[in-house]
């Protein structure tokens, strides 16, 4: 039985290496410098922010949620960052803590409604996307925060060229897969999202973990804020739109079901890669914006398409 | 569930932006005919440009008190629908002149039209109409506002004069079906030609700073010998700045922009930015309001009018 599902778990990691070894040869042998080291350092140093976005997603889609408001509350935590560097001169670590606590309580909020109030997520996440969108041009004044070089270390080259927030992004990963595979919130996860009400009945205190989901999700858009920020040093209020279905997308690559009670953080993390890859690849080839939106669309068709066969016996 | 889910989200959509139609119309109409009621109709308002926009023509506002002053902007640079309504709104709400910054350069010409039908002076700012449409209808709509083309040729023949020929460019283009997009896309081509550099990528970044980041990554690796990249507005210049300095390639590629937003001027002063374009935001509005008070009183309709663009450099800007 465990190995049978060792095995299942490896064809899956290996469906999707192979379709990005197909897509790196593809993008290799029609461009002159994408497969070089530093192409893939630069995705490696673009992903972070989209890596931290996914996981959280990831956990919402497996318990058979959705979260819409990412990316605002990617904006409003970055707009209170920028802020509280800026014009308050909080330290660092400080602004970074505040601004995770933004997004927890955008989550949290996100999450006490849709399990004390059973309100669907998808609307309740919607009008997040809204208020947190407002809230980040109230905090900015609609106006780009320059935050200067003092965040720049965390976008720095750490290790091997691989800068500080990739390391922090595979950290998470690494602890998201973790919780997910080896703890009793991980397995409450899943069985929450294969059926609801056989989880209560079993016991699950589905309410706490809805929320905890929720609430973890929020604090990881935040995070993704932090990165973000200084990735570009800068609180943009117009940041961030769009994140969540660049999220769902490459969480749904990655084999996640949207029906809820099946996925993988590692999986969600090469989806993103994929994503990053074709978008840098067809830059490289000089391919223009209408082409590169075709391509991609159909790629996120085309996993799907491949999930259903694959998950078919 | 999903096709529950989809339904739910055209509703929203139907909700979110419509819901509000009627907001702020129920504020008194005409009580002081004497003084011209001029409407400026903008596009975004999250977008800071359009802000200072606002802000400059309601200081102006405040200085000359002989005109009342109504402002609105829709919520998506793109909802071209939206602004419809609002001219619409407008209209109903006794307007003498629109001062307008189009969403869309067709879209928003039939609309114009019925408001110019109904005695209202129309200027255009910002986004220029559509010429083949205009005359197709057999209308003139006075367009008051920089010229984008000479702005970036400006911000380009500076940038040429330190490089040398047959060197390598990049643009970072902006949303391209926008006519400033477009515009400011010819004029640095323009430059580069007249300069005999060499094009070798130019690249949708949509007018936003992630985007550009993103793109001006990629173009960097793909191009080793890449001099300069010309960003066709200050938000892509930041992100493309950001990742030159990431790839530690800053003191071999210069940048250059275009709107002078508060957030360049720092890049500036660091000279990690080569020039950019001023093209006065806060006084773009109050040129077309001006001129839309000038049509009232005299009662014609007067061609084109240039307002002026200025070229910003690491020097001058202290």
């Amino acid at each position: 039985m465990y190995s049978k599902r060792l095995h299942r778990a490896l064809a899956d990691y290996l469906g999707l290496g192979l379709a990005l070894i197909v897509l790196i040869a593809f993008f290799a042998t029609t461009t002159d410098y994408f497969f070089t080291l530093i192409t893939f350092r630069t995705i490696a140093n673009q992903i972070p922010d989209a890596v931290i976005i996914a996981t959280g997603m990831t956990f919402v889609l497996i318990i058979a949620g959705i979260d819409l408001s990412v990316g605002s509350v990617l904006a409003l935590g970055g707009a209170v960052f920028g802020l509280a560097i800026t014009s308050w001169h909080f330290p660092l670590f400080l602004a970074a803590v505040l601004c995770i606590a933004v997004g927890m309580i955008c989550g949290a909020v996100n999450g006490v409604m849709v399990a004390k109030w059973r309100l669907p997520a998808f609307i309740v996440t919607l009008g997040m996307l809204e208020a947190a969108r407002g809230g980040a041009y109230l905090v900015t004044t609609s106006k780009t925060h320059y935050i200067g070089t003092s965040v720049e270390w965390i976008t720095a080259r750490g290790m091997m060229g691989l800068s500080v927030s990739f390391l922090i992004a595979l950290f998470i990963v690494i602890i998201a897969q973790f919780i997910l595979s080896y703890t009793i919130f991980g397995r409450s996860m899943f069985a929450l999202g294969g059926n609801e009400e056989a989880a209560r009945l079993s016991g699950i205190p589905i309410n706490y973990i809805k929320t905890a989901v929720y609430t973890l999700c929020g604090g990881l858009a935040a995070l993704a804020a932090v990165i973000h920020c200084a990735k570009l040093t800068a609180a943009d209020p117009n940041a961030g739109i769009g994140y969540e279905l660049q999220a769902i997308a490459a969480v749904v690559i990655g084999g996640t079901s949207l029906m809820g009670g099946r996925g993988s953080v590692i999986n969600t993390f090469i989806g993103v890669i994929i994503i990053a890859v074709l978008e840098n690849g067809l830059v490289q080839m000089g391919a223009q914006d209408p082409i590169k939106r075709l391509v991609t669309g159909a790629v996120i068709i085309i996993a799907v398409v491949l999930d259903y066969y694959r998950r078919r016996p | 569930m999903i096709r529950v889910k989809i339904t739910l989200l055209l509703v929203l959509t139907a909700i979110l932006s419509h819901g509000c139609s009627n907001c702020g119309n129920s504020k008194s109409a005409g009580k002081e005919t004497a003084k011209p009621r001029v409407a400026l109709i903008m596009k975004s308002l999250a977008n800071e440009f359009f802000l200072t926009m606002e802000e400059g023509a309601q200081a102006h506002n405040a200085v000359h008190p002989e005109y009342t002053l109504f402002t609105d902007g829709i919520k998506d640079e793109l909802d071209v629908n939206r602004q419809i309504q609002l001219v619409e709104q407008m209209m109903a709400r006794q307007i003498n002149a629109i001062v307008i910054a189009p969403a869309d350069s067709k879209a928003l010409i039939p609309v114009c039209h019925r408001a110019m039908k109904s005695g209202i002076s129309v200027v255009n700012i910002d986004n220029k109409f559509d010429k083949e449409v205009l005359s197709e209808r057999g209308i003139h709509i006075p367009f008051v506002g920089p010229n984008n083309r000479k702005g970036a040729y400006l911000a380009g023949s500076y940038l040429a004069k330190q490089l040398a020929k047959n060197d390598l460019v990049a643009i970072i283009e902006g949303i391209p079906s926008a006519y400033n997009g477009i515009q400011r896309k010819l004029g640095f081509e323009d430059a580069m030609n007249e300069a005999e550099i060499h094009i070798v990528s130019s690249q949708v970044a949509n007018w936003e700073m992630a985007k550009a980041n993103r793109i001006a990554s990629a173009i960097i690796t793909e191009h080793p010998n890449l001099k300069a990249i010309l960003c066709a507005n200050d938000s892509m210049a930041l992100g493309t700045v950001a990742a030159l300095r990431a790839a530690g390639k800053l003191e071999q590629i210069q940048v250059v922009g275009f709107d002078n937003i508060s957030a360049a001027q720092e890049l500036l002063n660091k000279k990690e930015l080569l020039a950019t374009i001023d093209q006065h935001a806060d006084q773009l509005a109050v040129f077309g309001i001006e001129f839309a008070l000038g049509m009232l009183e005299s009662g014609e309709i007067p061609s084109d009018h240039e307002t002026p663009v200025d070229l910003i450099t690491a020097t001058a800007a202290t």
